[in-house]
């Protein structure tokens, strides 16, 4: 009975984000219509969430069949993986929608207004066809609706040339990572008899060792394209910040982790583990991504870019994860590899929570300053106070700080590191322990990252006109932002919570895994320590004291101005020195007049950062393919005997092989 | 009876901590042939700074004020996970490193913050410079213990004391050494002494722990200045808790307690001795040869890490 009222609800949420809304929305420009829509879509999210949790902490398995309306068998399923994705995707949709509320309606007029809601609405069902998929047809079809309509979502914003070539950009990188994934689906097909998701399952025993190579390589390049791991992340920090910021809460937030999810269903699900160098493999490439995607993003000064790095940044550390449990998994160490996917997992999760935070505060940030630039930022903190302190959440828990959720998962992925230890006489028994480094060196330069992201743009002084202006955004987004805080809070003190079922979602995935101590000691220590900081800070700052507001002493000048605080570039000047092998700066400064060095009348600087993965890898393979397009031209002469010749000779081409098939 | 004693040791780690900067403070003074003040002096610091009246620049917002607060907390969460008389500590058996480590970079988030409050460039430069040092430490800071924590199989800080304590002292292994070397040198760029931060000037050049707190007066700026004195001392009491164990009590009575915290102070006193001697013997490093310093500290402790499997078969 229960079980038949939770697949009504699933049909519910899709039904209702995939046709109702989209179609009330295009169909209707009434204020009233358009409200039922909005409303419908924060609601079927809710019952998203609720059937999502049903499906992941008691582990109801869902199952609608579409398959008698479509061409090819069109069947989805919430197992727990799903469950754990799908409730990724409505926690996150619910407050971005809230928050979406109040932004679409300040930045577009009504017509794009509906327009906007009815594929915003569209792309969330998308994404949750994709993690409910059951079929390779259904997954494929989610996963191209999905790119489509989030390029249509970045290109509603606005039409300059510039957006055109970065979103053409973004449709070229996500078709080629498909084409991979199709491939991957396509190569179990020999031995299974559909592309149904169980008999993928059953049939990948029976997969030949090269061909599961193969299919590793294909889902690693496929969905690692999507993910945005390094050297194949140049869409990422070009399409993310050009979108308005609740879809950009929502590609960086969720649409990122559809690639992750996608990489778990294969290489874990379906194929068990791929050949005893994948984790090795995995590993590398997410050491080099997290470290890269940070030192990027720390010199960066636009918000929205700041961002779009740092996501690359964290899905380096959700694929060191994943790679450090392929390492296991080769090694036979299950309990361990249980572990390290258990962090992998966790940490998609809380990233999905903190990034999508961060974007609908620098959504917040346009809203009430105009500007994203934290060069033109500054005393937000005491104008936006609700903004400030949900940003300051999104900041410490980014930053893997205790008590918030990004430790957590950070934690458990530290800790899987640790026990690569136990693996005597392999490469891993030194390597993983090792990685520890990397991952510290990462999280200790994120937490500068985003000091330096809070304390130029929240505290201090304005730095614009536009900045000392700044209100506090309506309550819509207040709402929004509040929200996701709260669950980041949330999980960051009581772990327990997504710990106990991802524990037992893991043991599905991981024949052998068993309960790990750790996931137990650290749901038990976090409370304890947070009761014993938050117990000290209040006693403290109960204690009596007076306070006299004085002017900052400015070194005996008249005062202090907002030029002579430290800027942003300022600020991570230090690390871009000591890391300047990455950036590959190039300085230029140009005195005038020239003809006297030491009294210029003008200076101007300039530092450009020149490491270009353009330049280095794509220009090269792009020219390749045009050489080879033209080469090819001259098969096209434009003379139709010779093309009746082609014909021929495919025709006798394909006869002969029939002939000498057998 | 055992929680009891952890929660005294935890107090002793608090109360104790702004005489281990006196004592530097007079070893420093007699090594530099100067009187120096009373080694009980930080303690009347702290008294008067209790007694004054805060002020606020008028740019601060809410952070600048609730910072000081979150640091002495995080620090006193801090000093409950190292062992000082007997080897457990009131969290150091189900927390484990990487949360003592990380629980220490809360505060120093949290203190950067502060810096930038005030709205001058001095809080924002002490920031940018701390975020400098404290990235690049944070990775020789978990390696080292890393070391210690594969050869005693325990991640959490009470069973990696216990295992050193059950091993032979004259059997030291290169790993400790090594593990010792790195993290003594991520002491002294994580508690802001010589050659890394000088922790006695005002000078725009050097300062870094100083910038940030410029702004900050009164009570709240005893709750800093005491945050920074309990780190101090945990970290030193770590040090010893980690590499001379020997001598804590194993278990409860007055007379082994007793014993122990005399052997505490003894083993402690070297290593303050030590940082007095390398704060008057050497001159501050520049600030672009710091990651140079921690860039050894790295592959001291990654040596660490690649020895373990000599030791660790």
């Amino acid at each position: 009975m229960q079980l038949v009222s939770i697949d009504r609800a699933f049909v519910f949420l899709l039904a209702t984000l995939g046709l109702f809304s989209p179609l009330v929305l295009v169909a209707s420009q009434a204020k009233r219509a358009r409200i039922l829509a909005i409303a419908l879509i924060v609601g079927s999210n809710v019952v998203g969430c609720f059937v999502a949790a049903l499906c992941f902490w008691r582990e109801s398995v869902v199952l609608v069949d579409f398959s008698s309306f479509t061409p090819f068998p069109f069947a989805l399923e919430i197992d727990r993986l799903s469950a754990l994705f799908l409730l990724l995707i409505c926690t996150v949709a619910v407050p971005v929608a809230i928050f979406a509320v109040s932004y679409f309606g300040d930045h577009y007029g009504k017509e794009r207004r509906n327009w906007m809601w009815a594929f915003f609405s569209l792309f969330l069902v998308s994404m949750i066809v994709v993690v409910t998929a059951r079929t390779g047809f259904a997954f494929l079809v989610g996963w191209e609706l999905m790119t489509l309509l989030s390029a249509g979502l970045i290109l509603m914003e606005g039409d300059s040339t510039e957006r055109r070539h970065n979103v053409f950009l973004y449709l070229l990188m996500m078709h080629a990572g498909a084409a991979a994934v199709v491939a991957s689906f396509f190569l179990f097909l020999p031995y299974s008899h559909s592309l149904d998701f169980a008999s993928i399952r059953t049939a990948s025993g029976a997969v030949p060792a090269g061909t599961r190579t193969l299919v590793f390589l294909l889902a690693f390049l496929g969905f690692g394209t999507k993910a945005g791991i390094i050297p194949l992340h140049l869409w990422l920090p070009r399409a993310h910040p050009i979108a308005p910021s609740p879809v950009s809460a929502l590609m960086s937030g969720v649409m990122l982790k559809t690639a992750v999810y996608g990489f778990v269903r294969f290489v874990f699900d379906f194929l068990g583990g791929g050949p005893w160098w994948s984790g090795y493999a995995v590993l590398s490439v997410a050491a080099v991504t997290g470290l890269l995607g940070i030192l990027y993003a720390i010199a960066e000064n636009d918000l929205k870019r700041l961002l779009a790095y740092s996501s690359v940044e964290n899905i380096g550390i959700i694929f060191l994860g994943l790679g450090t449990s392929l390492i296991f998994l080769a090694h036979h160490a299950p309990v361990w590899a249980g572990l390290a996917l258990v962090g992998a997992l966790l940490h998609a999760f809380n990233h999905a929570l903190f990034k999508s935070l961060l974007f609908l505060g620098a959504g917040a940030i346009s809203n009430a300053a105009h500007t994203v630039d934290l060069e033109k930022l500054g005393g937000l903190q005491s104008r936006m106070p609700v903004t400030g302190a949900t940003l300051l959440v999104a900041c410490c828990s980014i930053a893997g700080l205790p008590l918030f959720n990004g430790f957590v998962s950070e934690w458990v992925i530290f800790r899987s590191l640790l026990a690569g230890s136990v693996l005597i006489n392999t490469k891993a028994q030194v390597l993983l322990p090792l990685t520890v480094g990397v991952l510290a060196l990462i999280g200790g330069l994120a937490a500068a990252c985003f000091v330096k992201v809070f304390g130029v743009a929240f505290l201090g002084r304005p730095r614009s006109k536009a900045a000392e202006h700044a209100e506090e955004v309506p309550l819509a987004m207040r709402t929004g932002l509040g929200l996701l805080a709260t669950s980041c809070v949330g999980i960051g003190i009581f772990p327990g919570l997504l710990l106990r079922p991802l524990v037992s979602l893991v043991q599905v995935l991981v024949p052998g895994a068993g309960v790990p101590p750790e996931t137990v000691s650290i749901a038990r220590v976090i409370p304890f320590a947070a009761a014993i900081i938050l117990g000290v800070s209040i006693t403290a700052a109960l204690l009596k004291r007076r306070e006299r507001m004085v002017r900052t002493w400015a070194c005996g000048l008249p005062g202090l101005t907002s030029r002579m605080q430290y800027t942003s570039t300022a600020f991570s000047k230090p690390i871009r020195f000591v890391f300047s092998p990455v950036y590959r700066p190039d300085r230029k400064i140009d005195k005038l007049p020239t003809d006297q060095p030491y009294f210029p009348v003008s200076i101007t600087y300039r530092s450009v950062r020149t490491t270009s993965y353009e330049k280095a890898i794509y220009r090269p393979f792009a020219e390749m393919i045009l050489s080879a397009a033209h080469r090819l031209r001259r098969m096209q002469t434009g003379n139709i005997q010779v093309y009746l010749l082609y014909i021929f000779l495919t025709l006798v081409l394909l006869l002969a092989f029939l002939r000498f098939q057998k | 009876m055992k929680i009891a004693i952890n929660v005294l040791q935890a107090l002793a780690l608090i109360l104790g901590g702004p005489l281990v900067r006196g004592i530097v403070a007079r070893v420093k003074a007699f090594l530099q042939r100067r009187q120096g003040a009373s080694i009980w002096r930080p303690y009347s610091d702290l008294a008067k700074l209790f007694r004054k009246e805060d002020l606020v620049p008028p740019t601060a917002s809410s952070i600048f004020r609730v910072v000081p607060f979150v640091l002495f907390g995080t620090t006193i969460c801090v000093a409950s996970f190292v062992p000082l008389v007997q080897p457990s500590a009131l969290l150091a058996s189900r927390g484990d490193f990487f949360l003592f480590v990380y629980l220490l970079a809360m505060g120093r988030f949290f203190l950067s913050l502060g810096g930038f409050d005030g709205g001058s460039s001095f809080g924002g430069m002490g920031a940018s410079r701390e975020a400098l040092v404290s990235s690049l430490a944070e990775a020789p800071f978990l390696l080292s213990l890393v070391a210690v924590a594969i050869l005693a199989s325990h991640a959490d800080i009470a069973g990696m004391v216990a295992w050193t304590m059950q091993q032979n002292i004259f059997n030291i292994s290169a790993v400790h050494i090594l593990a010792f070397t790195s993290l003594a040198m991520v002491v002294i760029a994580e508690t802001g002494r010589m050659p890394v931060d000088n922790p006695t000037t005002h000078l725009e050049l050097t300062m870094i722990h100083e910038g940030m707190v410029l702004e900050y007066s009164g009570p709240r700026l005893a709750l800093i200045e005491w945050a920074s004195a309990v780190k101090l001392h945990a970290m030193l009491a770590l040090l010893v808790a980690l590499f001379v164990p020997w001598g804590m009590a194993s278990s409860v009575s007055v007379g082994a307690i007793g014993l122990a915290l005399i052997l505490y102070c003894a083993k402690a006193a070297p290593l303050m001795v030590l940082l007095a001697v390398i704060e008057s013997g050497m001159a501050k490093l520049r600030m672009y040869l710091v990651p140079d310093f921690l860039g050894v500290a790295s592959a001291v402790s990654a040596l660490a890490v690649i020895f373990t499997i000599l030791v660790k078969r």
